[in-house]
């Protein structure tokens, strides 16, 4: 036993530092800034008073620059349920609280979310300051929707109540406002009844872009849809696509041995990606084959089936850290939506330029939104096509951003903040009433000074 | 389940996993120098396992009239009191700072334990989880107020340990090393040895099932204090831990 590594490494000398390396779910860019936790709201209401260029941070499963700042408030400690109101499905946490903690306190209850992204593991509050969307956007819209209130720490170090009905102009502002009005504190919001944890599930094949547009507006009226889309095929083939579409199943339409216990889902063993894979493991050659086993594995044209809310709305959640899979170097995620009218002419203009530069991602999503709720301004969803995809950092990807981004403004289309590191200002500068010297995020410099 | 420092982070993760776990208790005794900040975690344990829970105002600091909880007995007590105060280098002479840190961690908390360890004892049942630290095992210069404190309370353990154990009560020693809790936010503890009040309470409720003397937090931690018990005193004066 080296006892030296013990002297040396082991036993710094224990001063009080804040400033650390902080990075989000992409791993880039990384940086070295002051970040605190506190649950107090006392201390809370002084690391505001005491500091300006504040962003408050949850999970940190966003990407970019989003919730990075000079000095960085994570609600990590803001953890707590405060209330459950298990008759009328309406619950209160405070912001650290994730999406996952609440799924096993409200599921045996026979609730579920009324609004969900891809992954659980995101914050209450992070949940407010994206507005985040989910599979059922076009039918039960943003985040927002079953919001009732949250308590926001503003920069005058008071804490305000805000709802629809009280300091509204805060609440719209701060809903889809990327943490820029101040730090929430806690939060209320509504529950749908489920009757089971189960989804009854439909995946169809697609075998180009006419085909799965033309599925997505049949697929209307399913509560759920969502494509997982092959961003490397060209020609004839651009476009191919798995269109998955889903509805909440009823006990007495699941298999019989799914009915004993319709809420209770199995405890998974979920594996977890030891380290961070090499750099070249990710290239166009072995996302290629991905995508073609991934695409083929369904033979048939449609598989119907039952499957647990886990995996009809987390699939990536099975593993933990599956962003290392991208190596040191990290990734962006670039994610747009284009207005309906040009949709098909836009995404495939998008999908040749990803599939010609090589530089593709194997978790490409595809997914058509449904009008906007013209109050909720900040938030980004528009009716339209949007599309999400990773791409590996390289040399390659600031022309290949580039090149996108002139796709998405001819088509008069947006970027998603809380994925964006380095889209071009007309394209992520639609924040309106977040201009504020206290709450500023490395993200919100970035498109202000590029205006 | 008596619970003394409810406002200790792996207090509460320890009381969530044994509720997890399966733990049925009539009442949660939450005993706090905060009640404010602890009825915030009894509302979250309503919510999550509908658990009942009393919280109990309990400064050390102060006078305690112990007859107030007379009703109050159970086979589970948790012990998560303490202060690390401010680093021996800022503060050496600082003899408000010296005298907090041993009461709160030994002189004051030691006949809160001795109340409870007495009730336990008429009962012929129960256990005591307390937690103590690392640094008492051997004093080093840069939190040596603390560590002797700690020293203080780990003998006491163990002697308490000895007494009870022919009148059927147990009692845990837990140690933990380097933690990830507001006590030691900012400072730079080595990552791979640092455990989260989470990954604490899995430890201590696994030492508690089966009944282990001592649990060191991370169990690696076990080691390294061997290696650090072991050095010559010749050469550990000169070290700078």
């Amino acid at each position: 036993m080296d006892r030296g590594l013990f002297t040396s490494n082991l036993f710094q000398i224990m001063k009080p530092n804040f400033i650390q390396k902080v990075t989000n779910w992409g791993n880039y860019p990384v940086v070295e800034k002051e970040m605190k936790s506190e649950d107090a709201i006392e201390k809370i209401k002084d690391f505001v008073r005491n500091n300006n260029e504040i962003i408050a941070r949850g999970n940190g499963r966003c990407y970019g620059d989003a919730s990075l700042s000079e000095h960085i408030f994570s609600t990590k400690r803001l953890n707590k349920f405060i209330s459950f109101d298990r008759l009328n499905g309406v619950i209160e946490c405070e912001s650290g609280v994730l999406l996952s903690d609440i799924l096993e306190v409200i599921v045996p209850q026979g609730y579920f979310l009324f609004v969900t992204p891809g992954t659980k593991f995101i914050s209450v509050g992070g949940a407010i300051a994206s507005d985040v969307h989910g599979k059922n956007h076009h039918t039960e819209g943003c985040f927002s929707e079953c919001l009732v209130e949250f308590s926001l720490l503003n920069e005058n170090s008071e804490v305000i109540t805000c709802s629809r009905t009280e300091n509204a102009g805060k609440f719209w502002a701060t809903v889809g406002g990327m943490g820029l009005t101040g730090i929430i504190i806690s939060a209320k919001f509504k529950l749908k009844n489920i009757d089971t944890a189960y989804i009854r599930q439909e995946s169809i094949r697609a075998e180009n872009l006419d085909e799965i547009f033309r599925l997505f507006d049949e697929s209307e009226s399913w509560t759920y849809n969502v494509a997982w889309i092959d961003c490397l095929q060209t020609g004839k083939n651009t476009g191919r696509s798995i269109l998955m579409r889903g509805e909440h199943a009823f006990k007495h339409e699941l298999p019989k041995k799914l009915q004993e216990k319709p809420l209770r889902l199995k405890k998974k063993n979920i594996p977890t990606v030891p380290f961070y894979f090499p750099g070249f493991l990710l290239n166009s050659t072995t996302v290629k084959l991905f995508n073609f086993f991934y695409f083929n594995k369904q033979k048939r044209k449609e598989i119907k089936n039952y499957v647990d809310y886990e995996t009809f709305f987390y699939p990536l959640d099975i593993i933990n850290d599956w962003n290392k899979i991208y190596g040191k170097g990290g990734f962006i995620q670039y994610q747009m939506v284009i207005p309906k009218e040009n949709a098909k002419a836009g995404m495939k203009k998008i999908l040749e330029t990803i599939a010609k530069s090589g530089n593709g991602s194997f978790l490409a999503v595809l997914k058509l939104f449904g009008k906007q709720n013209a109050e909720a301004y900040n938030s980004f969803p528009i009716e339209g096509y949007t599309l999400a995809l990773d791409f590996k950092v390289n040399s390659k990807l600031t022309k290949l951003v580039e090149q996108l981004d002139a796709i998405v403004e001819e088509y008069g289309g947006r970027i998603y903040l809380t994925k964006d590191s380095m889209s071009r200002s007309s394209l992520t500068g639609y924040l309106k009433n977040v201009q504020n010297p206290k709450f500023v995020s490395l993200q919100s410099k970035r498109i202000i000074n590029n205006i | 389940m008596i619970v003394l420092g409810s406002n200790s982070e792996i207090a509460q993760a320890f009381v969530e996993k044994i509720l997890e776990a399966g733990g049925k208790y009539s009442t949660i005794y939450l005993f706090t120098s905060n009640k404010e900040t602890t009825e915030k975690f009894a509302r979250h344990i309503d919510v999550k396992f509908l658990q009942q829970t009393q919280v109990i105002e309990l400064d050390l600091l102060k006078e305690t009239d112990y007859t107030t909880f007379d009703e109050i007995s159970s086979d589970l007590l948790f012990c998560a009191t303490g202060y690390l105060g401010e680093g021996t280098e800022e503060s050496l002479y600082d003899d408000k700072n010296t005298a907090r840190i041993i009461d709160i961690n030994y002189a004051k908390l030691i006949p809160v334990l001795n109340f409870f360890a007495e009730k336990m004892e008429r009962q012929r049942s129960g256990t005591m989880i307390v937690l103590s630290s690392v640094a008492g095992e051997r004093g080093r210069q840069s939190n040596f107020i603390y560590g002797s404190a700690k020293a203080g309370l780990s003998a006491y353990l163990s002697g308490l340990r000895n007494y009870l154990y022919s009148r059927k009560v147990h009692v845990l020693t837990v140690k933990p090393g380097f933690m990830d809790t507001k006590m030691t936010e900012g400072l730079p503890l080595n990552p791979r040895l640092t455990a989260s009040p989470r990954q604490a309470a899995e430890v201590i409720y696994t030492a508690y099932r089966k009944q282990k003397n001592t649990a060191y937090v991370l169990p690696v931690w076990g080691v390294i204090m061997m290696v650090i018990r072991n050095i010559p005193e010749f050469i550990f004066k000169k070290l700078k831990l």
